[in-house]
């Protein structure tokens, strides 16, 4: 007898349940929204930069919302953790691409997660824009896709005419993360240096989340390397700059592009970080006013200068916006009007788009003095 | 160059060894392995900061302080999560997925905690670098490889010539046995998982220290060449993962250093690989004989 008691108790307990879930899913977003999705790592170890993606996404929707919205719909930000992971990009993308209400995906962050996702995306015709992949495995990836970064071809080139015509260093070393990112930023910077009469003399690689540096520092110290080139991204740049001192390299200019532009990568390396230099898109100390308006609105918010990817992603944001506002709520129409844009301007610049989806534009030369990115000429 | 790889691999094998100190102790009397000691280690780490940085204590007080809330941690985790599975009876499969349940939540816990940033730690010993013939070498590194050394030669005193190391071992031969002899053998295993802790944060403290950075997933690589070192030297022997230790952190760096550092990770895999292939019970483990 009490054995049934307790099967009705749980039967009635499950059809609750049940009628919990149908009610959830009714009210959980309104049917006059206009919905852009977002994948971008929100856990594992690109964590740090899917948060200021999401950050920035979030500030320039916010924005558009307070501004009446698009056409006076509000907007609204499905996100979706892709974990900085390939195989979950798939599942991430997979669920968005199906989801008819959403009209395009900003995403993913890690370049092998876009490649990932992008088979999916350009068959379910739906564009995907990254805020952050910048290999150049992404060139050719598809119609839909689209990126608000350069290539790296693109940094690596202007990287390496600065490095071997302008400071004059004939010998190279590279040091890169293991992954498509590195791999190919680092390729790039071996052969444009190489062509403009520079040699390479120490190349290798380290993984993402990597603390032990001294194995490869101690390498480039036997080596006849007079820079450092570095393929990666602010945490370990960091650290290899504070290690750099340790193995008698604390002189050694160090380069990379915009990947390592944080606030991070003086925060933790301090000192030993002063002199680096780096190309990059984004400046908080740049005079371009539509900079300048992101950077006061995301410190409002977030109480924090902003980083390179959340002014991509807002860019990505803004990009995605207008072409919804002036295509209007259709996936075809959306891919057409973003492939024939031409001098948008973001808080990372002047952006066109080419027939492959790449942005096309020109970066700045900062260097770090005194704990700040400084623009400079040399 | 030989010679500086050669301190730059006993450097990270030393830390290596404290970690895999933790995963044989609890494998040598429980026979299971702890997937979440790596996250022990990134928790002691975290402590140690936190009482350095946010409680403003100089460091040679708040390092045996974190080491001692980093055991209460162990402690904790082996009270909450598998004496209880272990008390049903469960196999030691069971326990294993508990501990990779406990180190997805200790991740995850920190990654709430602290955030998912990556940490200065806080510098109270003014680094000095001194140069002896091309060879630097700075007195942090000094400090590492002594304070590794120091406490697995205590930690091996304790085991061999101490009554608390005497029921250590005759728990680890037989827990029921033991118990007949009247060792209270719960609370051996809540001290093997607190002296374990308490090494991994030690070690957790010395990178922070060393490598001056912290952040939640660190324990993942750590963790994982800790276990590599515990297998390679024989688990559950104690002078086994401190020759494990010391080798895998050799010959990652050595392979790194002429090879390529690329494959860092596949030499301290790779020869673990070989020692299995002609020894499977690792280095300095017993072999062991199971009776029908």
């Amino acid at each position: 007898m009490r054995k049934t008691l307790k099967k009705v108790a749980a039967l009635g307990l499950a059809v609750a349940m049940v009628a919990g879930v149908v009610g959830c899913g009714g009210s959980g977003s309104s049917a006059d929204a206009v919905k852009i999705g977002l994948a971008t790592p929100l856990t594992g170890a690109s964590a740090q930069d899917g948060k200021a993606i999401q950050n920035g996404v979030n500030l320039a929707v916010k924005m558009k919302n307070e501004a009446g919205g698009i056409n006076g719909k509000t907007v609204e930000v499905v996100a979706e953790d892709d974990k900085g992971d390939s195989s979950e990009a798939a599942t991430v993308a997979n669920k968005l691409a199906q989801d008819d209400s959403i009209l395009a995906v900003i995403g993913h962050f890690n370049s092998s997660c876009t490649l990932a996702g992008a088979p999916i995306y350009n068959n379910a015709g739906v564009v995907e824009i990254s805020p952050g992949s910048s290999s150049a495995a992404v060139t050719d990836a598809g119609d839909y896709t689209f990126r608000v970064i350069t290539t790296d071809a693109v940094q690596g080139q202007y990287l390496a005419d600065w490095c071997v015509n302008d400071l004059g260093y004939k010998n190279v070393a590279i040091l890169y993360e293991n992954d498509d990112y590195g791999l190919g930023l680092a390729d790039v910077a071996e052969e444009e240096t190489g062509k403009l009469g520079a040699k390479t003399v120490v190349k290798e690689a380290y993984e993402v989340g990597q603390t032990d540096f001294s194995t490869v520092l101690t390498k480039v110290a036997a080596s006849d390397a007079e820079v450092l080139i570095i393929g990666g991204l602010y945490n370990e740049t960091a650290l290899i700059a504070k290690q750099m001192a340790d193995n008698g390299l604390g002189d050694m200019q160090i380069m990379g592009v915009d990947a390592i532009y944080s606030g991070a990568l003086i925060d933790l390396g301090g000192e030993a970080v002063d002199g680096i230099k780096l190309t990059a898109y984004f400046s908080e100390n740049s005079d371009n006013a539509k900079s300048q308006e992101f950077v006061t609105a995301y410190q409002e918010e977030y109480g924090e200068v902003p980083g390179t990817y959340a002014a991509y992603a807002y860019d990505a944001a803004l990009v995605v916006m207008d072409a919804i506002e002036n295509a209007g709520e259709d996936r075809v129409a959306i891919r057409d009007y973003m492939s024939k844009i031409e001098g948008f301007e973001g808080s990372t610049g002047t952006a066109t788009f080419d027939k492959n989806g790449d942005v096309i534009k020109a970066p700045l030369r900062m260097e770090i003095q005194d704990g700040k990115y400084t623009i400079v000429e040399k | 160059m030989f010679t500086q790889q050669l301190i730059n691999g006993i450097t990270v094998g030393g830390i290596y060894a404290l970690i895999a100190l933790g995963y044989t102790m609890v494998y040598g009397i429980l026979k299971i392995v702890n997937f979440a000691h790596g996250d022990v280690f990134m928790i002691g780490s975290f402590l140690g900061l936190v009482f350095v940085q946010g409680l403003g204590m100089p460091i040679y007080v708040a390092f045996p302080l974190a080491a001692v809330a980093t055991a209460i941690v162990g402690i904790f985790i082996e009270r909450v999560a598998y004496r209880p599975i272990r008390m049903h009876g469960a196999d030691a499969l069971a326990v294993l997925i508990a501990a990779l349940g406990v180190s997805i939540f200790l991740e995850n816990f920190a990654q709430l905690v602290w955030g998912t940033e990556t940490h200065s730690y806080v510098q109270q010993i003014q680094k000095k670098t001194y140069n002896f013939g091309g060879i630097t070498l700075s007195n942090i590194q000094i400090g590492v490889i002594i304070l590794c050394i120091a406490l697995m030669l205590i930690l091996y005193l304790v085991v061999n010539k101490t009554k608390i190391g005497v029921a250590m071992r005759a728990t680890s031969q037989s827990i029921v046995s033991a118990q007949l002899m009247g060792i209270n053998t719960e609370k051996i295993i809540s001290l093997t998982f607190g002296v374990g802790s308490a090494l991994a944060c030690v070690a957790g403290v010395l990178v922070g220290t060393y490598y001056d950075a912290v952040y939640p997933l660190v324990g993942y690589s750590y963790g994982l060449k800790a276990f590599a070192a515990a297998i390679l030297g024989g688990i559950g022997s104690i002078p086994g993962a401190m020759l494990g230790g010391f080798l895998i952190g050799i010959v990652e760096t050595l392979g790194a250093g002429y090879i390529s550092a690329g494959y860092k990770d596949a030499f301290a895999f790779g020869i673990l690989i070989l020692v299995l292939i002609f020894r499977p019970s690792g280095l300095l483990g017993k072999k062991h004989v199971d009776k029908v």
